[in-house]
């Protein structure tokens, strides 16, 4: 119906089934999941990540001590004797999904997210943060994504986590131009998501860029560094 | 626009008569009768409902209340979708007054946006306004608007003031004299037939060939499901059919369009019933189409 823009669907689609690829060959986890009616669908990857500092592990013999001691009475034991022991429940496992769907409103692809734990509590968005490493905190405030919200996914209909995606062509479109000028291809998916996606916890394996250009049959001796240098330059 | 004033005024003072009642399960000091309001369709539920939450809060303790959420016979009522939508999709087949429960436990994290203020209210408006103008203007109308414009546009929502909201709306609602109309339609189709929570996709006013695009035009395109074929005569036992005869009439733009809907329904010719199929016009120009309580307004 619609002719091809520069981020039109059937290039994301393309795109993706590429990254898709790619995923498979170094087992990312990354797949493509058709809506029911299969008129578009979604890229999505999930992961399993144990929450640092939550966990303690039994160690040492001493299972009969209790770590809840009445204040008045609180003395530091002494660590050479045992170790700490806390009942703990399960180490809390966190389950990451991350979903890449395509606006047409926008034309550009669009990251949903969401965690929760093995037995359904989702977290706030405000735990998610806390796996985010700071300096992605400080470039997510005052990068060219405005903010992320908690919306609808407009596939599945549930609650998700999103980057807002109205001003991603503006970083994007400078990466696809430097590269069109120097003819090479690039995967803008690649690209995208290898910027937008670590200050949201996802982080992509570097072989994906070299991947990237080897895929359209370009053979370039520096292979990733230009490219590496446009991102860094956002 | 100032010849659609009528359907305009129409659509944003339309109001569903409701009746709030406490969930059973929830912790009160005594009996909670239940709170009658007339809800604004153009709205959102947690916006409107400030003295739904008092009255009930009155008969509870703090620590029994979180955040409230409603419910419509076991459905959590998504406040994010605007009230009239709610209705249509859910409730329209039913008797007034529309019967909602209102819940402060238990909230439905998996089914529902949490609402902790206003201000989420304001941006998921503005972020549903934005994406129209994204359509129908590559967001120039809006990103040319200051700030004091867009909330203005929210307090017009926010207050129920018609003129405060229209001042501005009619500019997101203009389009050079040189094109034929947007560059394409915002529109949503929801439907609870499907798993999907709705359908949307990129649609011109106008055809390939200079035709201006029709209402049967965009169904037939985008939810064909939904347009019956043309076998006169023929009643489905026990519900409405549809047969839509579309005369050409444009879709968006300042002219009187005209819109026939014949329909067959076995319980008789004085109410004309969409049969399972509710849509919701998202910020588009269409002035025949006048939802209200399953009863569909038209102009010959």
């Amino acid at each position: 119906m619609e002719e091809d823009e520069f981020f039109g669907e059937k290039t994301f689609q393309h795109y993706c089934a590429e990254f898709i690829k790619h995923s498979q060959k170094i087992g990312d986890g990354w797949e493509w999941r058709a809506s029911k009616d299969c008129s578009d669908g979604y890229m999505c990857k999930t992961h399993f990540q144990v929450k640092n500092g939550t966990a303690m592990s039994h160690q040492g013999t001493s299972a009969h001590v209790q770590t809840f001691l009445p204040v008045e009475e609180a003395v530091d034991p002494p660590l050479d004797d045992f170790e700490v022991t806390e009942t703990t429940t399960a180490a809390e496992v966190i389950k990451y999904e991350y979903h890449v769907l395509y606006s047409c409103s926008y034309q550009v692809p669009v990251l949903y997210f969401r965690a929760s734990f093995l037995d359904g509590r989702p977290l706030a968005l405000k735990d998610i943060w806390e796996g985010v490493h700071e300096c992605y905190k400080m470039r997510l405030l005052q990068g060219p994504w405005d903010t992320i919200t908690q919306q609808e996914h407009p596939i599945l209909g549930q609650p998700f986590f999103v980057l807002h995606p109205c001003k991603t062509s503006e970083f994007l479109i400078p990466v696809l131009k430097n590269s069109r000028k120097i003819n090479r291809n690039v995967n803008y998916i690649t690209s995208w998501l290898s910027m937008v996606g670590p200050a949201v916890g996802l982080n992509l394996p570097l072989s994906y860029a070299t991947a990237a250009s080897q895929e359209e049959g370009n053979v370039s001796g520096q292979d990733s560094s230009i490219e590496q240098k446009s991102l860094e330059e956002h | 626009m100032t010849d659609d004033k009528d359907v305009l005024r129409d659509v944003w003072f339309g109001r569903i008569p409701t009746c709030f009642t406490l969930y059973q399960d929830e912790i009160t000091e005594r009996e909670a009768e239940p709170y009658y309001l007339l809800l604004p369709r153009v709205s959102y539920l947690t916006l409107v409902t400030d003295k739904v939450k008092k009255h009930f809060q009155k008969v509870m303790r703090q620590e029994d209340i979180s955040e409230i959420w409603f419910e419509y016979e076991g459905t959590p009522l998504k406040w994010h979708y605007p009230i009239g939508l709610l209705f249509d999709l859910l409730a329209s087949s039913s008797a007034l007054p529309w019967n909602i429960t209102v819940h402060f436990k238990s909230f439905p994290e998996k089914d529902l946006l949490h609402c902790p203020s206003k201000d989420v209210i304001e941006a998921h408006f503005m972020s549903c306004v934005k994406e129209a103008d994204a359509l129908k203007h590559k967001s120039q109308v809006i990103n040319e608007m200051q700030k004091k414009d867009h909330k203005q546009l929210w307090m017009g929502l926010q207050n129920d003031r018609f003129d405060q909201f229209w001042a501005i709306n009619r500019k997101l609602m203009e389009y050079p004299a040189e094109e034929n109309g947007f560059r394409y339609i915002p529109f949503r189709i929801y439907q609870t037939t499907t798993e999907r929570p709705f359908i949307q996709k990129l649609f011109r006013p106008v055809s390939t060939d200079g035709q201006l695009h029709t209402l049967g035009d965009l169904l037939k395109e985008v939810c064909p499901s939904a347009v019956a074929p043309e076998v006169p005569n023929t009643v489905l036992p026990g519900e409405a059919k549809i047969e839509p005869t579309f005369e050409p009439s444009r879709i968006a733009g300042g002219r009187k369009a005209s819109l026939a809907v014949k329909c067959w329904a076995s319980q008789g010719p004085s109410r004309v019933f969409i049969a399972r199929k509710k849509f919701h016009w998202f910020r588009t120009k269409l002035k025949q189409q006048v939802f209200r309580a399953g009863v569909q307004k038209f102009q010959l």
